[in-house]
């Protein structure tokens, strides 16, 4: 297969307002080639992509398709051109058959403009068996498994003519057996001269699937690599980049205090929902002033693991025992973990978190009402008091307590989450990707408030995607994968390297298993 | 340009180092020149937007006085009388939408409240005329059948996770049905006087006016539901509860909000101000009806719209629903007054709602 160049990106510059998140970075992509895209988050992927397939139109640089310059007005002009992305949440129509999705909007016609089913339905059989997937085009795309909607969409992009496909974690919602007949798609798509752009955090994939890979970190690239001669551990180097420690308040003394306890924590959902990996098994412990991390790969069960511990998990049984402060905790509700003296910071701000339709006040004292009112009535002087004190000690950037809290930055809003939860007092607080979205000057104020929190005596469960975040903050980092403890290591004894193998080792992996075992 | 504008902010908001207490005095002002343009820019327009129901009632007045008919010199339309009567005209729309206003507000819909008032007006005649109940048992029965009905609705919507346009659909014709049978399919006429089967005198007083006779009784009961919710929904913890629902219900629920709790208490609201309305019906009527207060509903709904209210839930106040409803009743005396077809008013009132929504969207467009 001749490889010769289909994409270029040069020197591509991106701002959002004053945040540069693109820093001139060149990009080719060859045809019949599966090119990796790599760094954490706010590295930048997902913003280049978004360059690429005409979501985002304003940007400095050049795209060049097939040799000729292109400049797309917007998502469907991308598709035209035949740059067609697979996101995460699939551009399907769920309550449609396969072979309504595939042809929408162009079905085929009788000579009575009517749609005819019976060749739709053959177009559509025609074009999945070319492709290799054996789904029944009559089959209503709802009643599919998330993996097998991937390949439909995959179909559909094919048949619309795409020469560059980005796929966007692909994987992060897929059980392996389903991994497996993706990349036999995408090698198959491979063949078809079709240039692949490949997202995804997982480098066990990487290394069976791409042939170069290219690391982005803060907007800019670090370099692009064969990945056949490249050591896993180079690109998780390249990746991490330099040390972020500096953010980092320094230690605090974690008590021996035992605060939160978990044992054989076992979730077993009514309706399991597929993407999700409930606690299986899980112990593990908090101490009163500890800083304790949740490491993993997307879908390992972090987030879950934190919902079930504040009783908002998926409705279901329980098994195991949970015990807070020495008295047995059993959540059924945010109420109820509010009341046991726990907190919650949820990783989806927007959508979990704040009202984005209330004011910074209404929102900082949304879960702590009772402490700023008497008989149902809220006191106007105690709840400006407190709100104000929050605004204070957290440093939040804002007018005045009135104004819609969707007019603070990310890092803003952020802190009234953290306000919200600080105000009722908890001794546990549980923490989502806090500092997803955030500037870096936030970033170093959530740390340090959380250095600070600790010290005070309380204990810290924190989930994050980001490695040096982990190692920066915490006492001890808690491995999970498929909703499992896979590992625990003291943040001071382990590094980037070990934690994301412990996050990607394969299950089966029995030897090294061991060995990582006598390191925790 | 707004990007700048936006940069200035970010320049200020992420100081290189971590911020210290030294710095922050700093950062003030430079965020404080940073938003100025952005307010000053939309300051006249949003305080419109903010009183929109009150602008949109101001105008109304005016043209109500300008378009009114004269008799001897005298401008009809502000007669006390005349003005006392478009607050009595419209006190049962008003109190219905005051209890619709807290429904929209946690982003629900309740069309059940025309049956209920139709129900309530229908149970206050049978009880009175056919039961020989006093007065005040009367009252605290047909309120509890509303606040009841009302709660079973917000449960089952709550609960079963069903919408409430669904539960409140079916409730109308629920309730709508209850109404013909306990009414026997006929108006229940009210006679009062204090023998058998005839209703106790001081049912009448819905009917009559106080002040030397210019402040009707039902317009004082509106005024004072009104005065009442427009408390509850600035200063309660439940209000708070509400505005959180109606913005993001997940996001309320993670605070601890008991989601379902105050989802029942809103409809049970509703449905209890639904009764109170329908009482006052049939005091004003000398009857009730099963059919009494068909499309009463929509009306409701359509106050609350005008007054600013997001159907999205979440953003709105009851005192915008209170001038949304005296726009509509002002609109519709004037038409009156001046002997306009009662079918071009509807044309009308469709023209303003339309109006009222569009407002709301460019407003929130320029946010």
């Amino acid at each position: 297969m001749p490889h010769e160049t289909l994409l270029r990106m040069d020197g591509i510059v991106k701002h959002f307002g004053g945040v540069q998140a693109l820093r001139g970075i060149d990009f080719a992509l060859d045809s019949g080639e599966v090119h990796a895209l790599l760094g954490e988050n706010g590295a930048g992927k997902s913003t280049l992509m978004n360059v690429l397939s005409g979501v985002v139109t304003e940007y400095g640089g050049m795209i060049t398709l097939a040799g000729a310059p292109v400049s797309f007005a917007g998502p469907a002009d991308a598709q035209r051109a035949g740059v067609a992305t697979i996101h995460q949440e699939l551009d399907l129509v769920g309550a449609l058959t396969v072979a309504e999705n595939l042809f929408l909007g162009r079905e085929p016609r009788t000579r009575l403009r009517l749609v005819d089913r019976s060749r739709l339905r053959r177009s559509a059989g025609e074009l999945l068996a070319e492709v290799g997937i054996g789904i029944d085009p009559d089959r209503v795309v709802n009643s599919l498994r998330v993996g097998e909607q991937q390949l439909v969409a995959i179909a559909k992009a094919l048949s619309l003519q795409a020469r560059v496909l980005v796929m966007d974690e692909p994987t992060s919602a897929l059980a392996d057996a389903e991994v497996e007949r993706l990349f036999e798609v995408v090698g198959d798509v491979r063949q078809r001269g079709v240039g692949v752009v490949y997202i995804s955090h997982r480098l066990e994939e990487i290394a069976t699937i791409a042939d170069r890979a290219t690391v982005l970190r803060d907007g800019l690239r670090v370099g692009t690599v064969q990945v056949a001669d490249t050591p896993a551990a180079q690109i998780i180097r390249m990746m991490v980049g330099q040390p972020i420690e500096k953010l980092f308040p320094g230690s605090h003394a974690a008590t021996a205090t035992p605060l939160l306890e978990v044992s054989g924590l076992t979730v077993l959902p009514r309706r399991p929902e597929p993407g999700r990996s409930e606690p299986s098994d899980v112990t593990l412990s908090v101490a009163a002033g500890e800083v304790v991390g949740l490491a993993g790969l997307m879908g390992a069960g972090r987030t879950e693991l934190l919902e079930t511990l504040f009783g908002v998990g998926v409705p279901g049984g329980r098994t195991g025992t949970m015990v807070l402060d020495g008295a047995p905790y059993a959540p059924s509700s945010a109420r109820a973990a509010i009341a046991a003296g726990v907190g919650y910071v949820p990783e989806d701000r927007r959508g979990a978190g704040l009202v984005m339709s209330g004011s910074v006040g209404s929102n900082v004292t949304l879960a702590a009402l009772q402490q700023v009112s008497r008989l149902g009535v809220v006191s106007v002087a105690k709840e400006r008091a407190a709100v104000q004190r929050s605004v204070e000690d957290l440093h939040i950037k804002t007018a005045d307590a009135g104004v819609a809290v969707g007019t603070l930055s990310g890092g803003n809003q952020q802190k009234v989450v953290f306000a919200r939860h600080l105000l009722h007092r908890p001794k546990l607080l549980l923490l989502d990707e806090p500092t997803r979205g955030v500037d870096v000057g936030a970033k170093a104020e959530i740390y340090r408030l959380l250095a600070e929190l600790a010290t005070q005596g309380l204990g810290v469960l924190v989930a994050s995607s980001e490695l040096p975040e982990l190692l920066g903050l915490c006492d001890r980092i808690v491995v999970l994968r498929d909703g499992r403890v896979a590992a625990t290591f003291p943040a001071a004894e382990t590094t980037q390297e070990v934690l994301l193998e412990a996050a990607n080792r394969a299950p089966a992996a029995g030897p090294v298993a061991a060995t990582v075992t006598e390191v925790a | 340009m707004s990007s700048e504008r936006v940069r200035a902010a970010d320049a200020a908001a992420t100081p290189g180092s971590a911020p210290q207490a030294a710095e922050a005095p700093d950062q003030q002002p430079a965020e404080a020149t940073a938003t100025a343009p952005a307010s000053r820019r939309f300051r006249i327009p949003d305080a419109v937007f903010r009183f929109q129901s009150y602008v949109g009632l101001v105008i109304v007045f005016v043209a109500a006085i300008v378009l009114s008919p004269e008799r001897g010199g005298e401008t009809v339309f502000l007669r006390p009388e005349n003005l006392a009567n478009v607050v009595r005209a419209v006190s049962e729309i008003g109190i219905i939408a005051v209890g619709m206003t807290f429904v929209i507000l946690i982003g629900g819909i309740d069309l059940s409240v025309g049956a209920i008032l139709g129900l309530s007006a229908v149970g206050s005649a049978a009880l009175l005329m056919r039961d020989d109940l006093p007065v005040a048992p009367t009252v605290g029965v047909v309120l509890c059948l509303g606040l009841v009905f009302g709660a079973v609705q917000g449960f089952t919507s709550a609960r079963l996770r069903l919408q409430s346009f669904i539960v409140t659909l079916a409730g109308l014709q629920i309730a709508r049905g209850l109404a013909r049978i306990w009414s026997g399919g006929q108006a229940i006429p009210l006679a009062y006087g204090d023998e058998p089967n005839l209703a106790p005198p001081v049912f009448g007083l819905l009917n009559s006016r106080i002040l030397g006779g210019t402040l009707p009784i039902p317009a004082l009961i509106f005024v004072a539901v009104g005065a009442t919710a427009i408390f509850v929904l600035r200063r309660t913890t439940f209000a708070r509860h509400v505005y959180a629902i109606g913005g993001n219900e997940r996001a309320a629920r993670l605070s601890g909000v008991a989601v379902t709790r105050v989802k029942v208490t809103v409809f049970a609201i509703s449905g209890f101000l639904a009764a109170m309305a329908g009482i006052i019906h049939a005091g004003q009527l000398n009857a009730g009806s099963p059919n009494d207060g068909s499309g009463y509903e929509l009306d409701a709904i359509a106050a609350v719209v005008v007054g600013g209210t997001s159907l999205m839930g979440g953003v709105g106040k009851v005192g915008g629903t209170l001038a949304g409803a005296l726009l509509l009743g002002i609109l519709n005396n004037i038409l009156a007054l001046n002997n306009i077809n009662a079918n071009i008013q509807l044309l009308i009132k469709g023209v303003i709602i339309v109006a009222a929504a569009a407002v709301q969207t460019f407003r929130s467009g320029t946010e």
